[in-house]
């Protein structure tokens, strides 16, 4: 039923997403709702929120195979799978979101290695590469196993300074003020391993063995998880605030009225704070919920959509303040402001993203053997497994 | 009666003919039509009309002179009179114009703001064209170098290099990047007027606009009119501000307009404290 269920979802989103591709390689950019000055919009930031995913799933493949953490065990095959689909997730937006995304090549063949965006781009090209080696050799022992805990030391590593470099991406633009705060580096590799727990919250609710024993203990181990960097999250939410605020520089100010009190506040206070944040926290601080799958499942999915919309809330502020005052009443035309909402195609073509991400994450469960069980004879496939 | 008549008749037409050869014989030997008429004796001493070479012809001579200069001993800048700029935006326009933007492209919007209080109010108008930054914040940013500083000190973009990430936008502290569309002002109308798909010739190429080809999907911005400099011309802004408010030129020469402009002690520069250095002077 839950499968079922599942590749219906899945298969809806591609479908939505087919009209929106249409639309895209048909039209260009000339359907999204971004403009010339707000010029970066949803892809941008689902491409920051899957990236950052990767990383965090990619840490707690590491707590299964170089720490061998108990309640972790068994886990690393489906958070380094996960890991995999969530990266490719995160490139996919980006590419389409390109002007030109059929000179995608230039970027590895005329790079500027000074451009933070081309240390990332090829820093998680690496690290897809990584990903997949390290997903090959799990299943190996002996050298393979080896080989697998040299690449798990240097992915993570990787994993959490491109999370950091995410940050950089913003932070090193000093034009705008509300992104050029030492604090973004520091609190991307906070948010990768927060949305990596949600995510293997979710990933655990919905596909391991409800038979085996640990289940329970690794639910409440995630719970306990993702309160504390949901927490941490929160703290740094109100040290950006606060200090945007206090400073009293207009253009921070601006943006961070922006937030809680523009066009959109809804999307912070209901979405990121309310449904993303504040629910989750209570579902996961009660022991019984967070040891439910169902719960537990529902508190993870929350907390990502939070998350998903924190990036957006961090990349739209900054843009909508315009560099010059006047220049929102220079030349007026409708490219030319500072508001933005995403357009039918952009959320069609999100939408059709996220279906596609789902299916391979699918039938990767299906085909692969990735899941932990109570079983004897390691992991199995989705429906081997359950 | 009659004879009396045809005699007046005679008369005029005698003494037109004659006036007329006598005109055409003036306005041979002077070379006017009409000489000045004697200045009766009381009247008060006129000034005498002051002989001034127009601003545009000597900023285009010094252009030329400039162009036969080495391109790295070109420093290229630009001076925009405050005091004189009455916000008409035949600047703004004569840039949609010279150089095919498109919708939601614009490199030299004039901004407009209102300052005091009743009745202490003034208007400010400023024109903000490209800075041409020597400390650019855009070129660093770029993932592939499709943006970068030229020796003459114009922040170019390379079209076909270009990927358009749109990063170089939100790294430019004066909003002077835009990124191109592919719209067009007459789509949705019975006809898309030829005029729109004209090519643009920015940086000395061709481009016309065709599906998905650059400069579509690109970054656009302000370059000075690099395609007119090369051919001795003014950038389309100074030629069409009717209030001479915009200067051009090199300032690598001393003796240059712009190069006496920004030596006043009135000038200013958009966001100095960014440290971007711009080559685009104000005079307040």
């Amino acid at each position: 039923m839950l499968r079922k269920g599942l590749y219906a979802l899945a298969g809806l989103l591609i479908l939505v997403g087919l009209w929106g591709f249409f639309g895209r390689l048909t039209t260009g950019h000339e359907q999204v709702g971004y403009g010339s000055y707000v010029v970066w919009g949803l892809w941008v930031a689902q491409y920051v929120f899957f990236v950052g995913l990767a990383g965090g799933l990619f840490f707690f493949a590491t707590l299964d195979y170089l720490f061998g953490l108990r309640l972790f065990v068994g886990l690393g095959r489906v958070a380094l799978f996960a890991a995999l689909v969530s990266l490719g997730t995160g490139l996919f937006f980006i590419w389409v979101d390109l002007g030109h995304p059929l000179r995608i090549w230039k970027v590895y063949f005329n790079p500027n290695f000074q451009s933070v965006m081309t240390q990332i781009v090829w820093g998680y090209t690496a690290f897809g590469a990584l990903t997949l080696a390290a997903l090959a050799l799990s299943a190996g022992r002996g050298a393979a196993r080896r080989g697998l805990n040299l690449l798990l030391v240097g992915g993570v590593v990787l994993a959490l300074f491109l999370s950091g470099g995410v940050g950089a991406l913003f932070g090193v633009v000093g034009s705008r003020p509300f992104w050029h705060v030492g604090l973004l580096p520091v609190q991307f590799p906070v948010f990768s391993v927060a949305s990596g727990a949600a995510a293997l919250l979710v990933i655990v609710s919905l596909f391991t063995d409800r038979h085996d024993a640990l289940r329970s203990s690794r639910l409440w181990a995630l719970a306990l998880l993702t309160i504390g960097l949901q927490l941490a999250k929160l703290y740094f939410l109100w040290a950006d605030f606060s200090q945007s605020v206090y400073g009293g520089t207009p253009q921070n100010i601006d943006a961070v009225n922006a937030v809680l009190y523009g066009q959109y506040w809804w999307s912070f206070w209901l979405l990121q704070l309310l449904a993303g944040s504040l629910i989750p926290i209570a579902i996961l601080a009660l022991p019984r919920m967070a040891r439910n799958g169902t719960a537990a499942g529902l508190a993870g999915m929350l907390t990502l959509v939070g998350f998903a919309v924190a990036r957006v809330n961090i990349i739209l502020p900054a843009l909508a303040v315009p560099e010059i005052e006047a220049l929102a009443r220079a030349y007026v035309e409708p490219r030319l402001q500072f508001s933005y909402f995403p357009s039918a195609m952009e959320w069609a073509v999100s939408a059709g993203i996220i279906g596609l991400a789902g299916l391979v994450f699918l039938v990767g469960l299906d085909r692969l053997p990735l899941l932990v069980t109570g079983k004897e004879g390691g992991p199995k496939t989705w429906k081997t497994a359950n | 009666m009659e004879e009396k008549n045809a005699s007046r008749r005679r008369f005029i037409l005698g003494g037109g003919a004659a006036g007329l050869l006598a005109g055409l014989a003036g306005a041979t030997a002077t070379g006017t039509s009409a000489a000045p008429p004697a200045k009766p004796a009381d009247a008060p001493e006129l000034p005498k009309v002051v002989e001034r070479e127009s601003q545009l012809l000597r900023m285009q001579r010094e252009l030329q002179r400039a162009l036969a200069k080495p391109v790295n001993e070109r420093r290229w800048a630009m001076v925009i009179d405050l005091r004189k700029c009455v916000g008409c935006s035949a600047c703004t326009v004569a840039c949609k114009s010279e150089n095919r933007l498109p919708p939601g492209v614009v490199y030299r919007p004039v901004l407009e703001e209102e300052l005091g209080k009743y009745p202490n109010v003034t208007r400010r108008f400023t024109p903000r064209p490209c800075m041409q930054c020597d400390n650019p914040p855009c070129v660093p940013v770029c993932p592939v170098g499709a943006t970068f500083k030229r020796a003459d000190g114009i922040v170019e973009v390379n079209y076909e290099q270009c990927i358009g990430c749109r990063y170089c936008i939100t790294a430019c502290p004066y909003g002077a990047r835009t990124f191109d569309f592919g719209e067009l002002y007459t789509a949705n109308t019975p006809a898309v007027q030829s005029y729109e798909l004209a090519p643009s010739f920015e940086y000395g190429k061709q481009w016309p606009r065709q599906n998905d080809t650059s400069p579509i999907g690109n970054v656009r911005k302000c370059q000075f009119c690099l395609h007119r400099i090369a051919e001795g011309m003014l950038p389309a802004c100074v030629s069409t501000c009717i209030g001479n408010a915009t200067y051009f030129g090199d300032l690598g020469d001393t003796t240059a307009l712009v190069s006496s402009l920004v030596g006043q002690s009135n000038q200013m520069r958009l966001k100095e404290d960014l440290g971007t250095s711009p080559r685009v002077f104000y005079l307040l």
